[in-house]
């Protein structure tokens, strides 16, 4: 693990870096499996770029969805539509490996929005079943608001992280 | 129980009691304003409650450089840029807000455009206003419900896409609030009593959310008692100083309570409500609350527990078993309910309200989608959702 591992800041980053390359292919990957996901991101107005980054230095993800296909940016720098900044690399970590809630995180102010606060809420659904897909029952039963549904195996879903991008319900395109 | 992380800020001050108003000069030259702006809309200059607080401004240093009357029942997005529009053209250097909740919350929006600049659509967020705010501002409040004199969060209609949009920012809380009994004194009993079970509702959720603190649940705790004691009493006595004073008390302390602890379920049913089916917001309220406590009953019953002495008072809470007290706290909200309903008219079901049993899907699904849901300390399905509102029909 670069820089030390955990016992440094850089180390958490790389982990949190690592998280969110898994997470980025991992919402392209959900919305590919499950039309809840499609629908979600589907009804996002076209052009939308979501970023999830650890401010003011860390590291990021952003997904563009347009054009009825939802795209996973990687950590490029773009101008979200809407951002989800975490105050810091250690109020993110917990949430990214699966020890705390979305909405746990929110609750304990560990990040800013920036951007349509509704939209945020679908974006927030769309993580949750994401990490449905991610974490096994047994972490899923303490982070998410009710058991995860599941159209595929964790199996199929690990195997969809392949792709970059995805086609969308509803969309205008 | 300290909670493993929380944050808690009320940076406002509050000056409240007799003659409260008359302070406003010293507040804005504290504050090194002169030239206030004041926010109002036409009903309350007819009504003279507005115009107490001109005359308080008359006898200062300060010079009005506007009143702004045209403030709509709905804060909206438009609203907002014109108000920053009129700011700046007659070079105000404060904003002196008397009204509700949405003559408050539009001043809300104008001090993030004056600051920020833009317009207040491009600062849509949750604690994303960084910086200092530019414009000194001053809370008036005409009800003692909304709390919003010391709350964080603004909701603001977009005119075009007609949604509402949640602002929070700690930037938003204005610098000074001011309670003057002489401001709520004429209150209808409809509206005192509706307007009351709101703020009852932000204490009460305040206390169940998952941001709920040790410094809010003070507040809230406060809030509730003092609603107990005086809102019959004001009703009987409407016109009395002290018991109006303890309601905007009341109001406020409840109000910093859920800006730090947030709402739950009854605020998404309400909101989610008044978007399909026009209900007034209180009133919402006043009906969902005891439902929503029932909901969530098995998530929160220690914490609706200790709520029954704040509710009913030490006697009952000291002869009611432990195991017992949350389901008496529900039982003693609905028996309020009861009594504003023959003291002051306030309906007990939606239907009353007006709510067709066909319109249930709709408030359901927009309740599930509102972002006070994301703090009720469970998620419902969108069937249970139907089940509560059916329940409240
Ligand atoms: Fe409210």
């Amino acid at each position: 693990m670069a820089g030390g591992g955990w016992r440094t800041k850089r180390g958490r980053k790389a982990v949190a870096a690592v998280v969110f390359a898994v997470l980025g292919r991992g919402l392209v990957a959900a919305a590919r499996l499950d039309e809840r996901v499609r629908a979600e991101a589907g009804a996002w107005p076209e052009g939308t770029v979501i970023t999830l980054g650890i401010g003011p230095f860390g590291p990021q993800v952003s997904w563009r969805a347009g054009g009825g296909m939802l795209e996973y940016l990687g950590g490029a720098e773009v101008e979200p539509t809407l951002a989800v900044t975490f105050k810091s690399v250690d109020g993110a970590l917990p949430l990214l490996l699966g020890m705390k809630s979305v909405l746990g995180a929110f609750a304990e102010h560990r990040a800013m929005v920036t951007g349509d606060l509704a939209l945020a809420m679908s974006f927030v659904r769309c993580l949750h079943i994401v990490e449905g897909y991610l974490f096994p029952d047994l972490m899923t039963r303490r982070i998410l608001p009710r058991p995860a549904e599941r159209r595929a195996g964790h199996l199929v879903a690990y195997g969809a992280l392949v792709h970059r991008r995805a086609r969308l319900e509803g969309a205008s395109s | 129980m300290i909670p493993d992380y929380y944050e808690f800020c009320n940076s406002t001050k509050i000056v409240s009691g007799t003659r409260a108003l008359e302070h406003i000069g010293y507040e804005l030259a504290a504050l090194g304003a002169s030239r206030p702006l004041v926010l109002t809309n036409t009903q309350l200059l007819e009504l003279k409650v507005a115009t107490l607080v001109l005359d308080a401004l008359a006898d200062t240093e300060a010079e009005v450089v506007g009143v702004y009357e045209e403030v709509p029942v709905d804060s909206s997005a438009s609203v907002v840029d014109d108000v920053a529009r009129a700011y700046r053209e007659r070079g105000a250097d404060a904003i002196v807000a008397v009204g509700g909740g949405s003559v408050l919350d539009t001043a809300k929006g104008a001090t993030i455009v004056l600051s920020h600049g833009g317009t207040l659509m491009e600062h849509r967020g949750a604690e994303s206003l960084l910086g200092r705010r530019a414009v000194a501002f001053i809370a008036i409040p005409t009800t003692a419900g909304t709390g919003s004199e010391v709350t964080s969060a603004a909701v603001i209609k977009d005119t075009e896409r007609h949604v509402k949009m949640g602002f929070t920012s700690l930037s938003l809380l204005p610098d000074v609030a001011i309670l003057d009994p002489r401001l709520t004194v004429g209150l209808p009993p409809r509206l005192t009593a509706s307007t009351a079970m709101d703020a009852l509702t932000h204490a009460v959720e305040a206390v169940s959310c998952v941001q709920a603190n040790p410094l809010s649940d003070c507040y809230a705790k406060a809030a509730i008692g003092l609603i107990r004691d005086h809102l019959p009493a004001v009703l009987d006595d409407p016109r009395s100083p002290a018991g109006r004073l303890a309601l905007a008390n009341a109001a406020l302390m409840a109000g910093a309570a859920f800006s730090n602890a947030m709402v739950g379920i009854v605020h998404a049913m309400g909101h989610a409500a008044g978007g399909v089916a026009g209900i007034p917001h209180g009133d919402a309220m006043a009906v969902l609350l005891p439902h929503g406590m029932a909901y969530n009953i098995d998530a929160v019953g220690d914490r609706y527990g200790e709520l029954l002495l704040d509710l009913a008072g030490a006697d009952v809470y000291a002869s009611t078993p432990a195991d017992e007290r949350a389901a008496a706290s529900i039982a003693t909200v609905r028996a309020m309910l009861d009594m504003l309903h023959t003291a002051a008219g306030l309906s007990v079901t939606l239907g009353q309200l007006g709510v067709l049993p066909e319109q249930i899907p709709d408030i359901a699904r927009a309740a599930l989608d509102d972002g006070a849901m994301s703090m009720n300390p469970k998620q419902p399905s969108l069937e249970e959702l139907v089940e509560i509102l059916k329940g409240a029909l």
